[in-house]
């Protein structure tokens, strides 16, 4: 099972556009965890995938936390997304 | 003053002679018989009003029933301090507990003397044994007893014995906790301190600027309790060293290390824990500013013309560790800490550089690797204390001699306490993590108003030498310290709580990160609340470590018994340091420094990871690959590799590992020799639940690549 995570700050101006992002994975049926770093359940898996900017996108192999691919600081475009969520086999 | 203070005074000197004030009180009572002629009742009466807010007439009624009392008695000889202990036993009786606290009396029992003075001191390893050391220790006694009862409040003194909280360094309550600084306050102002004899104009050649700095440390160590650290020293030293030869700088940097690491002289003979920061590379935030060369004058160059001398002091100074003390033993202080950054990686000579410390650190351990990345600029002070400098810091650069950094006090969190309370129920638990908190805060704003109040003395208060301006700003910068929130014992807490430890399960992990992330966001709301910086720092708890775990055992047995690591038996017990996984787990290290990596980023005030190297003795270029792997792959702060070492008292020569015998001469006159916390110091005067930890500790054997038997050999002959 492969579940993307989404890291964000409410006062980051580029992280909305990443939520937005996110939703429209949702839509998708690909489960999406997301994570505000101003909350300790945030920070705590945050901290957990060595996130150090914001926004960041993880997928990971829900199973056992492993990094399947990542976007740290940036906002992917979401055909990549989708991309890489169908092609990265478990 | 207040009446509390004026108490304390008294009550230290109850008999010598200090002004009228005290000579008044020192009832000649005490010497002879014929004293109790000159008895006056009127004298408890007249202290009772002078020191509390007692009324006359209750003072009059007790005043005349301790008389009675020791007329009753027909006591022969009778002391200021037992008349005062027989004041407050009748306090007491009157249910005057404020009166009584107020009245009360500093001090130790004979027995407790008479052991201090026979026995060294073990909360300390980094204080020898002595007379010096002994003052010290009963100086430290009476304020630590005078701290809990007359700076910090009742809720937050008894928070700290009862063990939910650690005050640290009680005995230091009349100053700030450490200080980071830059040299060029010294290059430019030269030495004049208040109090002194003499005024030094800024130095005009290296070996006086050496002096100063070096008296300079010596009197910051009397105004802070903890660490003194010094930023990019060889930078700083850079423009006094043009022209010199390289026997010169040599020279130079072997005074600096013997000169700091043998002024035990002051203080109880305890060496200034001193911090060197060092850069091979001209740090980005000073390569445009204006140098300081001799005289206190611009040399009209910027500093990014001194990276050669720079670095021929900083590349001296290692061959000095290298080559350790006169018995080849590792110089305990002052400590060297590199910074590694990009920039590092992009100066000329870097890898050579890099090998060579990584040589120091596998022979002798002494250093430190600091990584700076991205844009990140700190100073290190302490073995992991950091100041991060934001970009108003930044300016100061233009200005360095303005760079001061001071931490007030350090208060720690026991976290296992938390996990017997909470009861396996996660809101108890954060719920109570929150109110401890908002202890160690309290506790912190005590601390700020007692030394405010000192501060407020200006020139002619105890604190005078942090008052001076010659740059306008006070020595020490209120508004920008910081005030340090430690955690202790996070691996227990988890293992309590979840029933595993952090390394045997991401979940038990990630409970823990948690845990970190808690403390960091009620840190930053209790600071918004309160305008003052709290700010997570791993404590090093050389003591903290055995006193939680022994207050834990006897409170919260036999739970308590099932998590504390260590030796119940021999007594010598510990809680894991902050945010560590247990020393004794045979991880890898690098996994070891990525896992615990991963507080170090929620941790604003500096972590470090330490590796136990025992006897084993890696190839600088197996370590240098690894510091590289780590300053890339993880978000390690800071990580130190730690020799064990054996010195030998009878034929003076050292080996590596830790022996009950001399390998030399067979001697059993040994002293084992390795990193406590933060320092190496003998292991003979360890705390016995270091001496736990000692005995648990995960060395990496075959980890890292040995260097090859041939050179081993050559090394040692
Ligand atoms: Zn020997």
């Amino acid at each position: 099972m492969k579940a993307l995570k989404l890291f964000w700050r409410e006062d980051c101006p580029r992280c909305p556009a990443a939520k937005q992002l996110g939703d429209n994975l949702k839509r998708d049926g690909i489960k999406v965890e997301d994570y505000d770093m101003d909350t300790v359940d945030g920070l705590a898996e945050g901290a957990f995938h060595s996130v150090m900017a914001v926004p960041t996108m993880l997928l990971v192999d829900a199973e056992n936390d492993r990094e399947l691919a990542e976007w740290r600081g940036n906002i992917p475009n979401v055909d990549e997304v989708r991309q890489c969520y169908q092609d990265i086999m478990l | 003053m207040s009446p509390n203070s004026r108490l304390a005074q008294r009550s230290i000197h109850p008999v010598t002679s200090q002004g009228s004030e005290t000579t008044d009180l020192a009832l000649f009572v005490r010497t002879s018989s014929e004293s109790l002629i000159t008895w006056n009742r009127q004298r408890i009466v007249d202290a009772l009003v002078k020191e509390t807010y007692i009324d006359l007439e209750t003072a009059q009624l007790i005043s005349k029933q301790v008389e009675d009392q020791i007329t009753a008695s027909h006591i022969k000889t009778i002391t200021a301090p037992l008349i005062r202990e027989l004041v407050d036993a009748k306090l007491i009786e009157h249910g005057l507990e404020k009166v009584r606290r107020m009245h009360t009396r500093l001090g130790m029992p004979l027995y407790d003397v008479d052991q201090l003075i026979l026995n060294p001191n073990r909360e300390n390893a980094n204080v020898p044994h002595g007379p010096e050391a002994t003052n010290l220790t009963l100086a430290e006694g009476i304020k630590k007893e005078y701290a809990l009862l007359n700076i910090f409040s009742q809720d937050v003194a008894d928070a700290h014995m009862r063990g939910d909280i650690h005050l640290h360094d009680l005995g230091f309550c009349d100053r700030p906790y450490c200080s980071g600084q830059s040299l060029e306050y010294v290059k430019k102002f030269g030495l004049s301190l208040p109090n002194s004899a003499s005024i030094a104009k800024p130095a005009k050649h290296p070996e006086v600027l050496l002096a100063h700095m070096v008296k300079f440390s010596a009197t910051l160590q009397g105004h802070f309790a903890g660490a003194i650290g010094w930023d990019a020293v060889n930078l700083f030293f850079a423009p006094y060293l043009v022209g010199l030869s390289d026997r010169e700088i040599k020279q130079l940097a072997q005074m600096m290390i013997f000169e700091y690491s043998q002024q035990a002289v002051a203080r109880g003979g305890q060496a200034i824990f001193s911090d060197l920061n060092i850069y091979w590379e001209v740090p980005k935030h000073f390569e445009n500013v204006p140098a300081i060369g001799p005289g206190g004058e611009f040399t009209g160059k910027n500093y990014s013309e001194y990276q050669e001398e720079a670095q021929k002091l900083a590349w001296a100074l290692f061959e000095v560790y290298l080559e350790g003390d006169g018995c080849g033993r590792p110089f305990f202080f002052p400590k060297p800490l590199v910074h590694i950054t990009e920039k590092f990686y992009k100066t000329p000579r870097h890898e050579e550089f890099l090998n060579f410390i990584c040589q120091v650190a596998a022979e002798k351990g002494n250093t430190y690797f600091v990584f700076d990345r991205g844009d990140t600029a700190k100073i290190s002070q302490c073995c992991r204390l950091s100041f991060k400098l934001d970009e108003r810091d930044l300016l100061d650069a233009r200005t360095p001699w303005k760079m001061r950094y001071c931490a007030m006090q350090n208060i720690t969190v026991n976290l296992p306490r938390l996990g017997y309370l909470a009861q396996g129920d996660d809101a108890i638990l954060f719920s109570k993590l929150s109110d401890h908190m908002e202890l160690a805060a309290l506790g912190h704003l005590e601390k700020r108003i007692f030394i405010e109040k000192l501060l407020a003395l200006g020139n002619h208060g105890p604190l005078a030498f942090l008052t001076m301006k010659p740059d306008g700003e006070s020595y020490l910068r209120l508004e920008k310290a910081t005030f340090l929130i430690g955690m202790l014992g996070l691996n227990e807490l988890v293992q309590i709580h979840c029933g595993e430890e952090m390394h045997h399960s991401p979940q038990a992990l990630k409970f823990g990160l948690r845990i970190i992330s808690h403390m960091k966001l009620i840190a930053e709301k209790l600071s918004a609340r309160h305008h003052l910086r709290f700010i997570l720092e791993q404590t090093p708890a050389e003591s903290t470590a055995y006193r939680f775990a022994k207050l834990d055992l006897h409170y919260y047995s036999p739970k308590a018994a099932t998590v504390i690591k260590g030796d119940i038996a021999r007594g010598e017990v510990y809680y894991t340091n902050s945010t560590l996984m247990n020393v004794g787990a045979a991880l890898n290290p690098i996994e070891r420094v990525k896992m615990e990596g991963l507080f170090h980023p929620i941790i604003p005030a500096g972590s470090i990871s330490h590796i136990w190297l025992g006897e084993s003795q890696p190839s600088p270029e197996s370590l240098a690959n690894f510091v590289t792997k780590v300053f890339r792959h993880t978000l390690n702060d800071q990580i130190a590799f730690s020799p064990e070492f054996t010195t030998c008292n009878d034929c003076h020569k050292t080996s590596r590992g830790l022996s009950n015998s001399c390998s030399y001469c067979g001697s059993e006159n040994v002293d084992g020799i390795t990193r406590i916390t933060g320092y190496f110091t003998k292991t003979s005067i360890w705390n016995k639940g270091k001496l736990g930890e000692l005995r648990d500790r995960y060395r990496t054997k075959g980890f890292f690549p040995a260097v090859s038997e041939t050179e081993e050999s050559v090394k040692i002959a």
